[in-house]
């Protein structure tokens, strides 16, 4: 589904405001500054890829007789797809 | 009355003898049947002593007082019902039914409920738990896991209906609209209960691809929420590499499994809060720090240039000119790189904006048709469904599906050079001469504008 190489959310915002803060402290060289920032705004628009990546679908697990989570031929497990509740009806 | 066998006085009578005599096995049935049915229900509290546990899983052991005692056992069943775990010296009060086992010549309760005696059972129960999880060190604070700042698929482990997962999902999808949430139904109280939930934990690890576990239930009386207060519930929290969250009753009732999970939260719906911090907060804090990026970096080259430009001027370095006049390219050419990058990234968010302007406008378009028909309309709200599909597929499908909602417009037809014509009088939209009658009024729909027409004459094919 996704590579697992990738870093989360947390992993790549710590490492964009860590590196932000090096790059504010203005002592590293020309060349490292600038590879820093390209570093960083691959950085931010990995966070921002995130946010906006999964769908929100809200899914019910199905279980089988005995139970059991049901699984499709792929082992997946079976689910129904649920309506998210609106929030104006609290 | 008349005395029987305590007569004294007179003179010894001898027995008479005994001709019908039972057998060991008449004695002990009917010795079975009178107990049996005397104490088919019985109540007896006592010290615990000799207790073993069998590999079959029955229980046995001795109730005893200072006179006496009696053989107890509970059968695999009901040993697994128990509440705390009985040790030898304790007090307790069992419940049961008596028992004669005829070759051994023996007899025992086969006790059905067993309880603490002293402070109520299950609060014992609670206690005697807690302490010992406690001493393995499930409760230490450094087990817990901290949540993912930005969990992308969480599991809810509750009663599929009701107000808590309710309340649940609407704080879920309010703060985070693309988060992915898969509720896992259980039975959260009663017989099983606990079983299931422990079940459904570990089920979830095997699933893999999950951020967060919440467990959640509503308040209730501690009897309630005793499935959150069984070892195999907690042993399951403990073993979950999944990181949990337990949301269990009121903010004062406290469970075995809020001290082994991760993260406790008070009701069920600050769990969903504290799962998820409201997207917009962490995009701020995104763009804060790509704000920051870009400043750092402008700042850099302002001051580098500057320097150069200073160090050139100098008449000191005339004899280095050369050199220096490489590294000023070579600087110049960094600067301008840098430039160059957060010029790039200025377009960049400015495509990206468009690009969003430009999905919500074809989502306008298809809702001015959707107006007109509703046939249109029920094909918008299948788009919807499809807008929620994975963002990849998003456009492609929903080009596809413009493509057919413009094949359905009856505007897009009429362009072809058909028309719509109804009868004015009955207001009927005409697809069958049969519909209509000589000298009726009709309106005509072009592709552009209105005529009126009257019928003259009808052919039916």
């Amino acid at each position: 589904m996704k590579k697992t190489d990738e870093p989360t959310f947390e992993q790549a915002l710590e490492a964009l405001e860590t590196l932000v803060e090096r790059l504010e402290k203005g002592e590293l060289a020309l060349e490292e500054s600038l590879k820093l920032y390209e570093e960083g705004i691959r950085l931010s628009r990995l966070c921002h890829g995130k946010l906006e990546e999964a769908e929100g679908k809200i899914e019910m697990l199905l279980k089988d007789a005995r139970g059991e989570p049901a699984l499709d031929p792929k082992g997946n497990p079976r689910t129904k797809t649920l309506t998210p509740p609106d929030d104006h009806d609290a | 009355m008349q005395q029987k066998g305590l007569d004294f006085g007179g003179s010894a009578e001898p027995r008479p003898p005994r001709r019908q005599a039972l057998t060991v096995s008449e004695l002990t049935r009917r010795l079975q049947g009178l107990l049996e049915t005397e104490f088919a229900d019985v109540w007896v509290e006592g010290e615990v002593s000799n207790l073993k546990r069998a590999a079959s899983g029955h229980m046995y052991f001795s109730l005893k007082d200072a006179g006496a005692q009696i053989r107890a056992v509970v059968w695999k069943t009901d040993a697994r019902r128990l509440l705390f775990k009985p040790r030898d010296g304790m007090q307790v009060l069992a419940r049961g039914s008596l028992r004669v086992y005829p070759p051994h010549g023996e007899y025992q309760v086969s006790v059905q409920v067993l309880e603490p005696l002293g402070k109520g059972s299950l609060a014992q129960a609670f206690e005697e738990l807690k302490e010992r999880l406690e001493k393995e060190g499930l409760f230490a604070p450094g087990r817990r896991r901290p949540l993912p700042l930005l969990p992308r698929r969480i599991a809810v482990v509750t009663s599929p209906t009701g107000a808590v997962i309710r309340d649940i999902l609407r704080v879920l999808h309010r703060r985070h609209p693309t988060l992915e949430v898969l509720v896992y139904p259980v039975r959260v109280q009663g017989e099983g209960a606990a079983g299931e939930i422990a079940r459904a934990i570990s089920a979830l690890n095997h699933l893999g691809g999950l951020d967060v576990v919440i467990l959640a239930r509503g308040g209730g009386t501690l009897e309630d929420l005793w499935a959150f207060n069984e070892e195999s519930v907690a042993r399951a929290i403990a073993a979950s590499r999944i990181p949990t969250l337990s949301a269990v009753g009121h903010e004062t009732d406290v469970t075995i499994a809020d001290f082994v999970a991760d993260v406790r939260a008070p009701t069920p719906s600050a769990a969903a809060e504290l799962v998820v911090q409201p997207r917009e907060e962490l995009q701020a804090r995104v763009n804060a720090a790509g704000n920051r990026l870009g400043s750092a970096l402008r700042l850099r080259l302002t001051r580098t240039r500057a320097r150069v430009e200073a160090a050139a001027a100098h008449r000191v370095f005339a004899a280095e000119q050369g050199r220096l006049h490489v590294r000023a390219q070579r600087v110049d050419e960094l600067v301008r790189r840098g430039e160059r990058a957060l010029v790039r990234r200025l377009e960049t968010s400015r495509e990206r904006a468009g690009r969003k302007r430009e999905r919500l406008e074809v989502l306008r378009w298809d809702r001015q048709l959707a107006a007109r028909r509703e046939r249109v309309a029920r094909r918008v709200e299948r788009l919807h469904g499809l807008l929620r599909g994975r963002v990849d597929q998003r456009r492609a499908r929903l080009a596809g599906m413009a493509g057919r909602l413009e094949g359905l417009s009856p505007l897009a037809v009429l362009g072809r050079g058909y028309a719509l014509v109804w009868d004015e009088a009955t207001g009927v939209l005409l697809r069958d001469a049969g519909e209509t009658e000589l000298g009726h009024k009709l309106r005509v729909r072009l592709h552009k504008g209105t005529v009126r027409a009257t019928v003259e004459s009808k052919e039916r094919e």
